[in-house]
Formats: structure tokens, C-alpha cells, sequence
């Protein structure tokens, strides 16, 4: 059921009370859960955090915590199955769910005892009504019960159940047929802590990185974003306030976060330009980087803008300060002339001492790098761990560290995409465009992780063909992950429906896949079933 | 030595000085290397509390055992006549404590853990958990349990 007040049907319950957190791995889930940990902090709540990174692991995590702890906060998971039919839970067990999921599992929204979910409910849910889906068992009880009348009554009652139980099942389907992702968690619970009024600082500026988590990792569409921007930006004005006091400012120390409506090249101020503009999808996918054409129009490009190469080559920081001043409005007035009207986007950037000067993505950029290491020796719960602590502002090094990662990242993506396109490895498959990254591929383990593959996906996206469907392979010991991608296009509202044809067509292959991701479009499937997996899904689709 | 001067063999003395010399130098080498692993054994009662791992255990000698009884036995009769009808225990708290509850993180698998209102936590790699301090502090001089600051 959804809870309408979160004060005193969560926070107020969970008070006294102690608390298992099972935290998904991305990186609005870890924006959430730092909030969480902040305000248990202040309140003195006995917790426990566990990280999970798919259903096999919730399910260990649950059975081996059930027996110890009677209250569960899930992070960004569990809202979409049937939770109480997969993890069997003892009757006293309540869940509180705050995912960004949907659509919401309809057992889930209904239940009135032991599922909660931290959700509101007017975030363009659609759920069907409760007398359309439970509508069934009450003319089951007609159905039997007016078998005495004459012979052709029954048959009637049964037609009309069946009809009923057909309408059922397409309501459910029209419901669940699409996935898509909803307000993000640490915004939820930010606003958790501003009725609480234990907002700080800290806070809010990880319930930001926790909504450009969604608008990098392309979850929501930018009318949402734009709207989220605002709510946000309300917030910060209100923090702010005390700055503007000429007496008593505030040391440089302390954070001060800020507006910014800035450029969209991932991690420029910690790169130098050049690399900044060839890096990131935006640029790379107008310009068409990989091209010789490509090359020459970024040359023409920076040559419009009046930036010697020397310049632009060099890191950020140590650029002419002449240059920096109107960098912004330089690049967007060079760049509308060469059809990227959207250069500029509203974000917030943090700044705290002298030298550290983040804006929200390239944290997000930096924290999903730590997240999906793939260095040896270190599982997934050590890069959780490192990854949450790069949130906090004591951990700059580490932070630097994951940005560095992050660079490799982008530049990886960026040679992958160039070398798919350039040796023709993205088919068209009747439906949908395919593209299978071969094990002998550089940097293929980069890609063996769910949200290095979605960045993938834009540059490939834009380069080849901007309204097909598109499912990316990639190989790991044996398996395979198989990515659904839908089209990207400015008006897209992000639905992605491969979850369930991906269910289809493997039930109807009997390839064995893993549906373990909470993600439902992204699954892990044997190498050997690929191919009989791509024809049912060709054939379920067209 | 004297021995030596009354049978007039003065030749010796010097011999058995010097004999004497490292005999005694041999013995406070010892004195203080068995003193030494006294300390070490009085450090091990406020670091790993009055119970000592069996490996620790079987490096000491059965004499060492009694002392470390002994001085258990003194330290909680010194503590017993602290603060009042309880008595107070300075074993806890060696640093001055910033606040009531932790953060902890757990480095290698523990298994279950008890605390005092009778809840068991389990203690799982990179399970982080929010403790109360006295509670947690044995473990983290164990080296099971990192303390997290944020």
C-alpha cells in the first residue's frame, strides 16, 4: 500500500525499532541510502546495510536477516515482483520499499499489512483499480454458487467468467507491458528529512547526484528532469539563504552548492577540453566523431570559437583565464551553428575550499565508476563500500580516484562505439538493430556491467539510427548480457518493453536465462542459446 | 670465588669473575625478557578482555596463566570499588567517546553476533551495521569491525 505520510507511517515506526537496509547498486540508490544512514545517524537507529545487486542476492540477504530483524527498508528494488510470493516472509515482517521501478507489482500496491511503499502516488502511476483485478473471486463465488439453477445458466455464468478473466489478464498486461523508472529515491527521501526538518546540506546535495543519476543513465525523460530541477532548485535557494548575509558568510570550507546552467561535456573541469568534447556522447554523436568528416568539423568548431589548440588541449585548470570567463556562451553560440541546440542543461554544481569544484554529473560519472570497477580481487560488495564512501566529502581522494576511472570509461565507450560502427558490427535485425561485442574486444570487461552497457547505448543510438530498438550482447565467462534499448528520441517517454519480450522469448525457447538484474531488461543468458533466443525475439516483435 | 683465595689457586679469580659476570648478565637478559612478556600479558587483559583466545593461550606458560589470573582478579576488585554500588569498567572507552552509537563495517566474516537486549546481528563481509560503542569496540580491536567516519 502506499504510504501518504512519510513521517509518521515510516520514519516514526522504524524509530525505535531496528532496521535491515538492502540497498541496490546504483547510484540513486547509494544517494539514498547515504541520506537514510544520515538521519539514523541523528536519531540513533540501529541499522544494518547490506548491499544487493540482484534478486538471487535480496533473496540471501533477506533469509539470512529475517530471523533478526522484523522491519526491511529496500532501496531501489523490489517494487516491481510480487515481493511477498518471492521471499516468503513470516507474517509479522513489514517491507518498506522506496524503488524507482515501475510499474509497481499490483500484489504489492494492494497489500494492506506488510508492504509499504515509500512512493507518491500521484507519480504517474496508471495503477488499475482494485475491483477491476480482484473482481475475479467474487464471481467465482457466484459462479459456483448458482450452479442449481437450470442447465442453461451455468453455461452462461461460465462465458461470462471467462470473459471476465480474459479482460483480467489484459489489464494486467496493458499495465506491466511496459518498464519505466519513476521520482528518484534520494529525493524521496530527502524530502523524508526536510519534514523532519534534519535537511542538510549533505543532503541535498546527495538527493542531486541521486536525480542526475536517472538523467545520465537516461532513466527519465527531460520534461521529468526538468520538473525534478526545479523542485530541487527551491531547495537549494532556501539553503542558500544564509550566504547572501554580508556579516556573517561563510568560510570558504564550508559547501556552498549552487545553480549552474552548464555545459554538457562530461567532466571538462577535470579534463581538458579537447578530450572532453571527443568524450562525451553529446558531442561525439553530433559532430560524428569517428568519422574523418567528424574530425575536420571539431577542428572547424574550435577554430570558430577563437581556441587556440594549445589551449584547449591543456587540463582545465590551467587554462587561460581570459577564455574560461565566457567559455559557456562562447560554446553554446558555436555550437547552435552546428545543430547542437542542447549543449547547456540545468544541473548544480558544489564547491567546498579552494580547489574542489564538482558539478552533480561528474560525481554521478565518478561514483558509477567506483561502483563497476572491474579490477580483479574485488567483488561487488568492495565497490559498493567504495563507492558509497566516495559520496562523502571526507573521501576526496578516493572520489578523484573514480574520477580517473571514469575517464577510462568514457574513452573506452568512445573507441568501442567507433570500432562497432567502423567495422560494421551493429545489424539490423528485422525489429530491432543488434550489436554483439565479441570476447576478444578491448575493454570488453568494462562492459560486462549492467550500467556501463546502457552508456553505451546513446552513442551507438545517435550514430546509427535514432528510432530503432536495439539490443546490445556482451560476453562473460559462458554468458552473455543481453541489453534492451529503446529509441531516443526527444519526445521518448522512456517505456521499455524488452522486459517482457525477453520473458517471452525465453520461455519460449527454453534458453536459459537469468533474470536476475532488477532491471528487467537487462539479463544474462548462455552463449550457446543466442542465437535461437535472437530469432524468438525477432519473431515475438515484428 | 672465595673458595679459590683460600686454596691459594689466586690464578682462577679473574676466571670465575668473568664467569660470574656473564652468569649474572644472562640472568637480568632473562629478568627482562620475562618481565617483558608480563607487560605484554597485562596489555592482553585490556585489549582482548578477560577471556583470551585459545592461541594466545597456548603460547603462555602455566605460570604466566596464574599471574594473568591474578591480575584479573586484582584489576576487577580495583574496578568493583570505583563508582558507586556497580562498580565501574575502565577497560571500555580507552578513547573519549564522541557519541553513543557507531558506525561499523564489517572486514571479514564474524558470524553471528549478540547484543545486550538479546538480538543476534550477523556479521557479514562489507555489511555495514549501526552499534551501540560498547558493544562494538572489542571487535574492532579485534580487527573484525572498522570503524566508519563520515
Amino acid at each position: 500500500m502506499f504510504i501518504s505520510d512519510i513521517r509518521k507511517e515510516f520514519y516514526e515506526v522504524v524509530a525505535n525499532q531496528r532496521v535491515a537496509l538492502l540497498v541496490s547498486s546504483d547510484i540513486d540508490a547509494l544517494c539514498a541510502c547515504k541520506i537514510l544512514q544520515a538521519l539514523f545517524h541523528c536519531d540513533q537507529v540501529q541499522y544494518t546495510l547490506v548491499p544487493v545487486t540482484g534478486w538471487q542476492d535480496l533473496g540471501t540477504a533477506f533469509l539470512e536477516h529475517k530471523e533478526q530483524f522484523r522491519y526491511f527498508v529496500l532501496i531501489n528494488c523490489g517494487a516491481n515482483v510480487d515481493l511477498l510470493e518471492m521471499l516468503q516472509p513470516d507474517d509479522d515482517s513489514i517491507f518498506f520499499i522506496c524503488d524507482t521501478h515501475r510499474p509497481v507489482d499490483v500484489v504489492n500496491v494492494y497489500n494492506d499489512t506488510q508492504i509499504k511503499l515509500l512512493i507518491k502516488q500521484d507519480d504517474d502511476l496508471g495503477v488499475p483499480s482494485y475491483d477491476d483485478i480482484f473482481r475475479d473471486e467474487e464471481d467465482e463465488g457466484h459462479d459456483s454458487g448458482n450452479e442449481s439453477d437450470g442447465g442453461s445458466e451455468p453455461s452462461g455464468k461460465r462465458r461470462r467468467f471467462d470473459e471476465d478473466m480474459w479482460e483480467l489478464r489484459e489489464i494486467l498486461f496493458d499495465y506491466e507491458q511496459y518498464e519505466y523508472h519513476g521520482t528518484s529515491a534520494a529525493m524521496m527521501f530527502f524530502e523524508l528529512a526536510w519534514v523532519l526538518t534534519k535537511d542538510t546540506k549533505d543532503m541535498l546535495w546527495w538527493a542531486i547526484i541521486g536525480l542526475t543519476d536517472q538523467w545520465v543513465h537516461d532513466k527519465i525523460t527531460h520534461m521529468k528532469y526538468v520538473t525534478d530541477i526545479a523542485t530541487m532548485q527551491r531547495h537549494v535557494s532556501r539553503h542558500n539563504h544564509r550566504n547572501e548575509d554580508e556579516e556573517n558568510s561563510l568560510s570558504i570550507d564550508c559547501m556552498r552548492i549552487s545553480f549552474e546552467y552548464d555545459l554538457r561535456l562530461t567532466l571538462y573541469q577535470h579534463w581538458t577540453l579537447y578530450e572532453s568534447i571527443c568524450n562525451s556522447c553529446y558531442t561525439s554523436c553530433s559532430f560524428k566523431l569517428w568519422t574523418l568528416n567528424g574530425q575536420k568539423k571539431l577542428q572547424e568548431f574550435l577554430a570558430d570559437m577563437g581556441l587556440p589548440l594549445k589551449q584547449v588541449r591543456q587540463k582545465f585548470n590551467s587554462m587561460d583565464m581570459t577564455i574560461k570567463e565566457n567559455l559557456r556562451d562562447v560554446i553554446e553560440e558555436a555550437s547552435n551553428k552546428y545543430g547542437m541546440k542542447d549543449i547547456r542543461i540545468q544541473t548544480f554544481g558544489v564547491h567546498f575550499g579552494f580547489k574542489n569544484r564538482f558539478l552533480a554529473s561528474d560525481m554521478v560519472h565518478a561514483t558509477a565508476a567506483l561502483l563497476e570497477s572491474t579490477e580483479k580481487d574485488e567483488s561487488d560488495s568492495d565497490n559498493f563500500i567504495k563507492a558509497l564512501d566516495s559520496l562523502s566529502r571526507s573521501n576526496l581522494d578516493r572520489l578523484h580516484s573514480g574520477i580517473e576511472l571514469a575517464k577510462k570509461k568514457l574513452i573506452a565507450i568512445q573507441q568501442t562505439v567507433a570500432s562497432c560502427i567502423c567495422t560494421n558490427l551493429i545489424l539490423s535485425q528485422g525489429p530491432f538493430l543488434y550489436c554483439y561485442l565479441m570476447e576478444g574486444t578491448p575493454d570488453v570487461k568494462l562492459f560486462s556491467k549492467p550500467m556501463a552497457l546502457t552508456l553505451l547505448k546513446s552513442p551507438c543510438h545517435c550514430s546509427v539510427h535514432s528510432l530503432t530498438h536495439g539490443v546490445l550482447v556482451d560476453v562473460e565467462k559462458g554468458t552473455v548480457i543481453v541489453v534492451g534499448i529503446t529509441p531516443e528520441s526527444e519526445t521518448s517517454d522512456k517505456k521499455n518493453f524488452f522486459g517482457r519480450a525477453f520473458e517471452k522469448a525465453s520461455e519460449s525457447t527454453s534458453s536459459r536465462t537469468l533474470h536476475d538484474n532488477f532491471d528487467t531488461s537487462i539479463i544474462e543468458l548462455k552463449t550457446e542459446d543466442r542465437s535461437k533466443f535472437l530469432d524468438a525475439l525477432i519473431t515475438l516483435l515484428s | 670465588c672465595n673458595e679459590a683465595k683460600s686454596e691459594g689457586r689466586a690464578e682462577l679469580i679473574p676466571s670465575i669473575k668473568l664467569r660470574h659476570c656473564c652468569l649474572l648478565r644472562n640472568q637480568r637478559c632473562v629478568t627482562a625478557y620475562l618481565y617483558d612478556r608480563l607487560l605484554r600479558i597485562r596489555a592482553l587483559r585490556w585489549e582482548y578482555g578477560s577471556v583470551l583466545p585459545p592461541n594466545i593461550r597456548f603460547h603462555m606458560c602455566a605460570e604466566e596463566l596464574q599471574w594473568f589470573g591474578q591480575y584479573k582478579k586484582s584489576l576487577a576488585s580495583f574496578m568493583r570499588s570505583l563508582g558507586g554500588e556497580e562498580g565501574l569498567d575502565i577497560t571500555q572507552d580507552m578513547k573519549p567517546p564522541k557519541s553513543l552509537y557507531i558506525e561499523v563495517r564489517c572486514l571479514k566474516d564474524h558470524g553471528e553476533f549478540e547484543i545486550d537486549d538479546g538480538t543476534v546481528i550477523l556479521l557479514k563481509k562489507n555489511s555495514q551495521h549501526f552499534l551501540p560503542r560498547w558493544k562494538c569496540e572489542q571487535l574492532i580491536r579485534q580487527g573484525v569491525l572498522e570503524h566508519v567516519v563520515s
